[in-house]
């Protein structure tokens, strides 16, 4: 069974992947939506820039991120002289990276699943007298849910296995940034940490087979739905 | 009903129109290509054509550029397409309810109207997906109606429909039409719907406004009777009333010198010129004229031509200075030994001649 140190460490690591979904879910929509229904050059560079973490080295993201919000970075510096707080090295850290790396997968898995909704669906809607907002929330959004929800898990199980811009941007602070992968590197630099390593490689690969299974389960569903 | 005038191009094909008609149903009739679909969506709003001037029941919606544009959502026209496209997410009461204000308007008198005529009830309470193509568009045609539109938009609502179910459907656009008084823009390659259902009728081709008229008017000028044959195999005859015989209730019609057609009892005075329709799948067949049978009318008529569609035989006859289509099961022509020349007798009872005016 797991130490107490390494409980602590996997439930702060479902904390910050839960946050880093949570908070990456609402934009996720829009811009999966945006990406899917948008016909503009425009959306090329921007769909290029949400894309940009997945193709990224993830120590690059985090460098970037580092620039933007460490102390004298021009994010870092502004919530500073607002808040009187930091970013850098904290849990919130560790969330917006999770959320940026995870970000790609989620908004394509949406984008896929918009793209998978008869448009003509959308026109009868229109016709009957739903305007586009309405038109989104009762038709496309859930019709797109199964796609939202895969995008989700999947992004979740990315997030949980987060390394590279989190030891960047956050560190490892036991307790606070020190999550499972960074908890992994820990053990393995530390003499007698073999067993610890196991134990999390074991609890990451439970964890990521179940994510997997799942978006795969929802896919499945999707497609069998679209195609009634 | 509807004023429109329309230039819209996208991907090489340009619609340009323009007309007004006072409906209340109006037939929007061409081949496939012609720009049906496309003068539909410009009027539902789902195109936005640069250059158009579009109103509803007097209201303008579309005056661009620069003017008006109201977006569909506001224009109360409701669309019913080939394909039912019920929300697969939600039941058929769901469905049903779906416009803005549907939910009360199906618990109203009004809205109980629509569930009767259109025979719903025993759909409500079923899964979507468990209906039939025929109920899945009664269903989408009710959703269409609970939204209380100005105008319904008809997309070949019959068109994805076996033949049976076609004329079921027609059936109750016809009892729409007659019972709930909604102004239609039905679009259509079938010239039978178009003489059931429309009271005024624009031809399309390649985009373009080629006639425009009462659907009888229409359909008896050469260049649509081209697009009709395109897609059906109607008999449309022009034919000269001989006299009435008012105690038979027929009136006789000259197919040539000696040959009458006996049709159904008309208004129109002896020497005048009067158009028929007439199915080909109305006319029956026989090697030898048969004796003591309802039917009014037993021609004899040799065949010209035999074509071969399918599960279907056509074929053509000449009758006086007439022709007329037939169409048949192979097994019928097969037992029958049609050929060209064939002499045979055509019965055709008066009920299946449709007088168009």
């Amino acid at each position: 069974m797991l130490t107490g140190a390494e409980t602590e460490v996997v439930l702060l690591s479902f904390q910050v992947a839960g946050w880093s979904v949570l908070v990456s879910v609402v934009p996720g929509i829009l811009l999966g939506w945006l990406f899917a229904r948008w016909h503009n050059p425009a959306r090329a560079l921007l769909q290029g820039l949400v894309m940009l973490p997945l193709v990224l080295p993830p120590v690059v993201t985090g460098y970037v991120l580092l620039w933007l919000l460490g102390r004298s970075g021009p994010l870092g510096s502004a919530w500073h002289s607002v808040t009187g707080g930091h970013i850098a090295y904290t849990t919130a850290a560790c969330v917006i990276a999770a959320a940026i790396v995870g970000f790609p997968l989620m908004v394509e898995g949406i984008r896929l699943s918009v793209l998978g909704v008869d448009r003509r669906l959308e026109d009868v809607s229109r016709s009957l007298g739903r305007g586009r907002g309405a038109t989104f929330l009762r038709v496309t959004l859930p019709l797109s849910l199964p796609g939202v929800v895969a995008g989700a898990v999947l992004s979740f199980a990315r997030a949980l296995g987060e390394f590279g811009a989190t030891i960047v941007i956050a560190g490892n602070i036991e307790g606070q940034t020190r999550t499972i992968p960074v908890a992994v590197y820990t053990l393995l630099n530390a003499p007698g940490g073999e067993p610890g390593v196991m134990r999390l490689a074991g609890v990451s690969v439970a964890i990521a087979l179940v994510a997997l299974l799942v978006a795969f389960w929802l896919g499945a569903r999707q497609r069998r739905r679209v195609s009634a | 009903m509807i004023e429109m005038r329309t230039r819209h191009s996208v991907r090489g094909f340009t619609l340009d129109v323009h007309f007004e008609s006072a409906g209340p149903v109006l037939g929007i009739f061409g081949a496939s290509g012609s720009g049906k679909t496309t003068l539909l969506h410009c009027v539902a709003g789902l195109l936005k054509p640069r250059d158009a001037r579009i109103s509803v029941n007097t209201r303008m919606v579309c005056n661009r550029p620069g003017g008006t544009w109201v977006p569909p959502e506001r224009r109360k026209c409701a669309l019913v397409t080939q394909e039912p496209l019920l929300f697969p997410h939600l039941s058929t009461r769901g469905n049903l309810a779906y416009a803005s204000g549907a939910k009360d308007a199906l618990e109203s008198d009004s809205g109980w109207k629509i569930v009767d005529v259109l025979r719903l009830k025993p759909l409500l309470d079923r899964n979507t997906a468990s209906l039939s193509g025929g109920e899945k568009q009664r269903v989408a045609l009710g959703r269409a109606l609970l939204s209380k539109p100005e105008m319904l938009l008809l997309d070949e609502p019959t068109s994805s429909l076996d033949a049976e179910l076609a004329r079921d459907v027609l059936s109750l656009l016809l009892q729409v039409k007659l019972e709930l008084k909604v102004p239609m823009l039905f679009v259509t390659h079938k010239a039978g719907e178009l003489m059931a259902l429309a009271d005024d009728c624009v031809v399309l081709e390649s985009g373009k406004v080629i006639s425009q008229g009462a659907p009888v008017n229409v359909l008896s000028k050469p260049r649509a009777i081209g697009v009709a044959n395109l897609v059906g195999v109607d008999n449309l005859l022009r034919l000269e009333v001989l006299r009435h015989d008012e105690a038979g209730g027929v009136t006789l019609l000259a197919m040539g010198a000696d040959v009458a057609l006996a049709a159904p009892l008309c208004a129109s005075a002896p020497g005048k010129t009067v158009s028929v329709g007439l199915y080909a799948d109305e006319v029956m067949l026989c090697l030898e004229n048969p004796a003591g049978i309802s039917a009014r009318n037993a021609l004899a008529c040799d065949v010209t031509r035999i074509s071969e569609m399918g599960h279907e035989v056509l074929v053509e006859l000449k009758i006086g200075l007439q022709s007329l289509r037939a169409r048949l099961t192979p097994s019928a022509a097969h037992e029958l030994g049609l050929a060209q020349g064939t002499h045979v007798v055509a019965l055709i009872k008066t009920s299946a001649i449709h007088m168009l005016g």
